[in-house]
C-alpha cells in the first residue's frame, strides 16, 4: 500500500512555502486517546531536513507513542503529518518506510546467522525472478560497509553493540531511509562506542540524511543534536531550534517540570552494626570468593567489568548461576549452603531483581497486581488457597508506596513504561520482605526522575534494617546510593571503597586493567 | 486490502466511536457463545428435531468426552507446552482398566482406577521428559501417541473390548431428573475443580505466570519444572477419567479407542480462547469451544447434509471461529 497523498484540509493554510522547504517531517497537533487517556495531546513539531533532532522526555511521557505514529506503526486520533510537505494518510509502517521513514529500535533487528551483508539486505534482496543475486548482494553490502569497520562475511552474531546498531541504521539507510528514528541508540554502549556511533551520525548527516534521537541522557542531546524537543506527560514541553541555546539545567526542567533534586545518600560508618550476611568461599561459575560481610541497614555496590563477577555473585548468592559451593548466613542461621533455586532464597529471605525485566522480571501479560503477588503468594495462601483480601491489599500497599503510574492495579504490566515497570518488579521482591535484597542495575534504561524514586525507595529500605546490593555499571549510581563499592576483577573482589572515597573519578579508575571483553 | 485508517480522524462523536468499538468488542470476545447460540438456531431451523430435549441431552453427552479431553489439552498448552498423546492415552489407559477387570479377575472398581492411575503416570512421565530431559514437548508428546495408540492395538490384538461390568457401565447410561444423563455433570464438576484451581491456587496462578514468561517466573521463586510437570500429570489424570467415561458410555473399547478425538480436543480449546503461546485461557471459554464443536458436529449428523460434505462442512465452521479469533486478538485484544 503506498502513502494517499489527501487533499488538504479547506481550513488548510498547507503549502510549501519557501521556509518550510527544508522542513523534513511537521507534526500538527497530533493528539492520540486511549479511551479517556491522552497519551499524546496536541503535539507539533517541526523537523529541519539534514539535522539530528533530539527527543526528550520522561518514560510515559509520550516519545514512543509520538514515535510510533511517525513510523506508522499507530495512527494518531487527530492531528496531521507533512513528509516534506505532503500530508499522509493511512500510512502503516511499510508505507512510511516506502517513504524514506525508518525506525531503528533498542533491539538491533539482526538475524544472529546471517553475515552482516545478509542482514544489510534483508527483504531487500536484489534478485531476478525470485531468485537471489548473490554476486550483487555482497557487492552492494561491501560497498555499503566500506568505512564502518564492519566486514561483510562476518556472521552478525559475533558482531559488537555498537556495530549491530551501525548495521541497523546503514540497513535503514540502504531501503532508502530519508528519516531514520534512533530509539536510545546508546543503551549499552561504553564511552568510546558512543563517540564512533557519533561521529558515524554526524558523517551521514552531512550526506543530508535527518535523525530524530530519542535519549534519556541530557549530554549526549547537547553533544550530538542540532535541535531538541521535550515531551512532558503527553504534551510538547518546550524545546529549541538551535541546542546551542540551550544547558543540560535547562533541559533537566523541562523534563521534569521543576527544578530536579538528585538524591544523595547521607554516608555513615557501618562499623558498630551487626553483620547481617556473611558470605564465606563461594565458589560458582566465573566467581571465586573467600569471604564477604555486609552489615545490618548497609547498602553494597557490586561493579566490575562484563565476566568480572559482581554480576555473577549476585545471581549465585540468588540461587540462579548453577552448582555453586559455599555458604551465605544470614542473621541467626550459621553457614548454610547457598540457595539451589530462587525460591529458597526467597524463603530465607534473599531477593534479587533481574536487570533486564522483560526478559526475567516481568510476566507481561498479567495485571500489576498479579506480578507484585508473584513472589510471596505462599505467604499469603492457606491450604494452597490464595487469600484474596490479604492479597488484594498487599497490591494496594506496593502500588501506592512505589508510586506506580497506572489507571489501577488491574492493569496490564505490558502496557506500562519501563520505569514503571521496573517499580512494579521491585514491589514483587519487596513483598517478600527480604533481610537482603539484591538489585541488577536497578536503574538501568530509566528516566532520571523516576531514577531518584527507585533510589529513594531503596535508601528508606535500607534504614528498616534490609542490607542492600547495588549491582551497577552507574558510576553516578554507585557515587549517589552505596555506602561501600566493591569492584570486580576475575571472579573476585579486587578493591573496595568506602564511604566519602566513592567519587566518580575513583570509580573511573578503579577496573584499571581492562580485560578483553569479547 | 487492509483498514485504512486516516490520520485526520473526524473531530465529532469520538464517544460514539468509541462505544461502537466497545460492543464489536464485546461481540468479538464472546463470539464463540454468540457462534453456538447462532448455530444452535440454524440447525433448529433445518431440523425440529435438533431443539428437542432429547438432542440438546445428546449434545451434552457427547461434550462431555470431549470437554475432558479439551481440558487436559488445554492445560499444558497454558504453560506453554503441548500434549498430543491425551487422546491416545485416553484409549490406551481405559482398556489396562478394562483388561484389569476382566483378564486379572480384579473388581470393576479398583481395575478402573487403576486404568486412571495408568494415564496419570503417562502425563507424569511427558511431563519428566519435557522438564529433566528438555525433550521438546510436540515431539515427545507425538512419539508417545504412537507408542500408545500402537500399545493399545497390542493389548486389543484388533478387537473390540467388550467384556465390561455392569457398574463400569452405569456411569455412561446413568440418567438423572428428567431423563437428562449423569455424565455431563461429571464434566460440570471437571470444569468447576480446574476452574477454582487455576483462578484461585498458587498452582493456577503459577501456571498463567510460567506460561506467559518462564524466565520471570523462575526467578520470581516458582519451581518451574515442577509445575509443568504437575500440569502434565492432572492432564494424563483428566485423560484416564475421559477414558472410563468414553468406555462406559459405549460400553466398548475398540482398537483405535479415542484416537478420532485428536483434532477436535486440541481445537476446542484454542477456539475457546487457550493461547498456544501460553498464559492465556479460562474454563469458560474451553466449554464454548467444547460446545461449539460438538453442535457443528451433531447438527451436521442430524440435518440432512449428505455424509460425503460433512468433514469439509465442519471444518469450515471451525475456520470461521478460528478466523474471527484472530481478528478479536488483533484489534480488540
Amino acid at each position: 500500500m503506498a502513502i494517499q497523498t489527501a487533499t488538504p484540509p479547506s481550513t488548510g493554510t498547507v503549502s510549501a512555502s519557501g521556509d518550510q522547504a527544508d522542513i523534513a517531517l511537521r507534526i500538527e497537533n497530533v493528539s492520540k486517546a486511549y479511551g479517556a487517556f491522552y497519551a499524546l495531546r496536541s503535539v507539533s513539531l517541526n523537523i529541519r531536513r539534514g539535522s539530528i533532532h533530539g527527543l526528550l522526555g520522561e518514560n510515559g511521557a509520550g516519545k514512543s507513542t509520538l514515535v510510533g505514529i511517525i513510523s506508522g506503526q499507530r495512527t494518531p486520533s487527530s492531528g496531521e503529518i507533512f513528509l516534506n510537505g505532503k500530508p499522509i494518510v493511512g500510512a502503516d509502517v511499510r508505507a512510511m518506510e516506502e517513504a524514506g521513514v525508518f525506525l531503528v529500535t533498542q533491539e538491533p533487528m539482526i538475524i544472529d546467522h546471517l553475515s552482516a551483508a545478509e542482514n544489510l539486505m534483508l527483504g531487500i534482496w536484489p534478485s531476478k525472478g525470485g531468485f537471489v543475486r548473490w554476486r550483487t548482494l555482497k557487492a552492494d553490502a561491501a560497498r555499503m560497509l566500506t568505512g564502518s569497520g564492519i566486514d561483510p562475511n562476518v556472521n552478525a552474531g559475533r558482531l559488537n553493540a555498537v556495530a549491530r546498531r551501525k548495521l541497523n541504521i546503514l540497513r535503514a539507510m540502504f531501503s532508502g531511509g530519508k528519516v531514520i528514528i534512533l530509539d536510545e541508540p546508546t543503551a549499552a554502549l561504553t564511552v568510546p562506542d558512543r563517540s564512533q556511533l557519533f561521529d558515524f551520525m554526524r558523517a551521514l548527516k552531512n550526506d543530508g540524511v535527518t535523525f530524530i534521537f530519542i535519549s534519556h541522557y541530557n549530554d549526549e542531546i547537547l553533544e550530538i543534536c542540532d535541535a531538541v524537543s521535550v515531551l512532558r506527560d503527553g504534551s510538547l514541553a518546550g524545546g529549541s531550534k538551535d541546542i546551542a541555546a540551550m544547558t543540560s539545567g535547562q533541559l533537566s526542567e523541562l523534563v521534569l517540570g521543576r527544578d530536579l533534586v538528585l538524591f544523595q545518600r547521607a554516608r555513615r560508618s557501618f562499623a558498630d552494626e551487626p553483620v547481617a550476611i556473611r558470605l564465606r568461599n563461594v565458589a560458582a561459575k566465573h566467581v571465586k570468593l573467600e569471604e564477604l560481610d555486609i552489615r545490618r541497614g548497609e547498602i553494597v555496590g557490586f561493579t566490575g567489568l562484563p565476566g568480572a563477577g559482581a554480576k555473577e555473585l549476585a545471581k549465585t548468592i540468588f540461587g540462579l548461576n548453577g552448582t555453586a559451593t559455599g555458604s551465605v548466613s544470614l542473621a541467626g542461621n550459621e553457614g548454610e549452603p547457598l540457595p539451589d533455586h530462587p525460591q529458597a532464597a526467597f524463603d530465607r529471605g534473599i531477593a534479587y531483581l533481574s536487570d533486564d525485566r522483560r526478559k526475567d522480571g516481568v510476566v507481561g501479560h498479567l495485571s500489576i497486581a498479579e506480578n507484585i503477588a508473584l513472589s510471596s503468594l505462599e505467604r499469603r495462601a492457606t491450604f494452597g488457597f490464595v487469600q484474596g483480601s490479604a492479597e488484594s491489599s498487599l497490591c494496594k500497599t506496593y502500588f501506592n508506596s512505589m508510586g506506580i503510574k497506572a489507571p489501577n492495579a488491574g492493569a496490564v504490566v505490558n502496557t506500562l513504561s519501563g520505569g514503571n515497570q521496573q517499580k512494579v518488579c521491585l514491589g514483587r521482591v519487596l513483598a517478600t520482605e527480604p533481610k537482603l535484597l539484591i538489585l541488577d542495575e536497578p536503574t538501568r534504561g530509566i528516566d532520571v526522575g523516576v531514577k531518584q524514586d527507585v533510589l529513594r525507595i531503596i535508601d528508606a529500605l535500607s534504614k528498616t534494617g534490609v542490607s542492600i546490593i547495588i549491582v551497577s555499571t552507574d558510576t553516578d549510581e554507585l557515587v549517589r546510593a552505596v555506602d561501600r563499592v566493591c569492584v570486580f576483577r576475575d571472579g573476585t573482589i579486587h578493591e573496595t571503597i568506602i564511604g566519602d572515597d566513592i567519587t566518580t573519578e575513583r570509580l573511573r579508575r578503579a577496573p584499571s586493567k581492562p580485560e578483553t571483553v569479547r | 486490502m487492509s483498514t485504512v485508517v486516516t490520520t485526520t480522524a473526524p473531530k465529532d462523536t469520538p464517544d460514539k466511536e468509541v462505544g461502537m468499538h466497545r460492543i464489536i468488542g464485546w461481540v468479538l470476545h464472546n463470539v464463540v457463545w454468540i457462534w453456538l447460540v447462532a448455530l444452535i438456531l440454524g440447525f433448529g431451523m433445518f431440523n425440529e428435531f435438533f431443539l428437542t430435549v432429547l438432542n440438546m441431552q445428546n449434545i451434552t453427552v457427547q461434550a462431555t468426552v470431549l470437554g475432558m479431553l479439551g481440558l487436559a489439552v488445554a492445560l499444558p498448552l497454558l504453560v506453554a507446552e503441548i500434549d498430543l498423546s491425551i487422546p491416545a492415552n485416553l484409549g490406551f489407559s481405559s482398556a489396562i482398566g478394562a483388561l484389569a477387570y476382566s483378564d486379572w479377575g480384579l473388581p470393576w472398581f479398583p481395575a478402573m482406577l487403576i486404568g486412571i492411575a495408568v494415564a496419570t503416570l503417562v502425563g507424569f512421565f511427558n511431563g519428566l521428559c519435557i522438564t529433566k530431559l528438555r525433550m521438546v514437548s510436540l515431539i515427545q508428546t507425538l512419539s508417545m501417541m504412537i507408542i500408545l495408540q500402537g500399545a493399545l492395538l497390542a493389548l486389543t490384538q484388533g478387537k473390540t473390548l467388550t467384556n465390561l461390568s455392569d457398574g463400569y457401565v452405569w456411569i455412561g447410561q446413568a440418567t438423572t431428573i428428567g431423563g437428562w444423563p449423569l455424565m455431563p455433570l461429571i464434566l460440570l464438576v471437571a470444569l468447576a475443580l480446574i476452574g477454582v484451581l487455576l483462578r484461585m491456587t498458587i498452582l493456577g496462578r503459577s501456571i498463567y505466570a510460567v506460561g506467559g514468561n518462564p524466565l520471570a517466573s523462575n526467578s520470581a521463586g516458582i519451581r518451574v519444572d515442577r509445575v509443568k510437570i504437575i500440569t502434565y500429570t492432572i492432564a494424563g489424570f483428566l485423560a484416564g477419567v475421559a477414558g472410563f467415561l468414553l468406555a462406559s458410555w459405549q460400553m466398548a473399547i475398540t482398537s483405535n479407542q479415542g484416537s478420532s478425538y485428536l483434532l477436535y480436543a486440541i481445537a476446542a480449546p484454542i477456539i475457546g480462547g487457550v493461547s498456544v503461546f501460553g498464559g492465556r485461557g479460562n474454563v469458560v471459554g474451553i466449554l464454548g469451544g467444547v460446545l461449539l464443536l460438538t453442535v457443528i458436529q451433531v447438527g451436521l449428523a442430524i440435518t440432512n447434509v449428505p455424509s460425503f460434505y460433512v468433514g469439509m462442512i465442519g471444518g469450515f465452521m471451525i475456520f470461521i471461529a478460528v478466523a474471527i479469533d484472530a481478528v478479536r486478538v488483533r484489534y480488540f485484544a
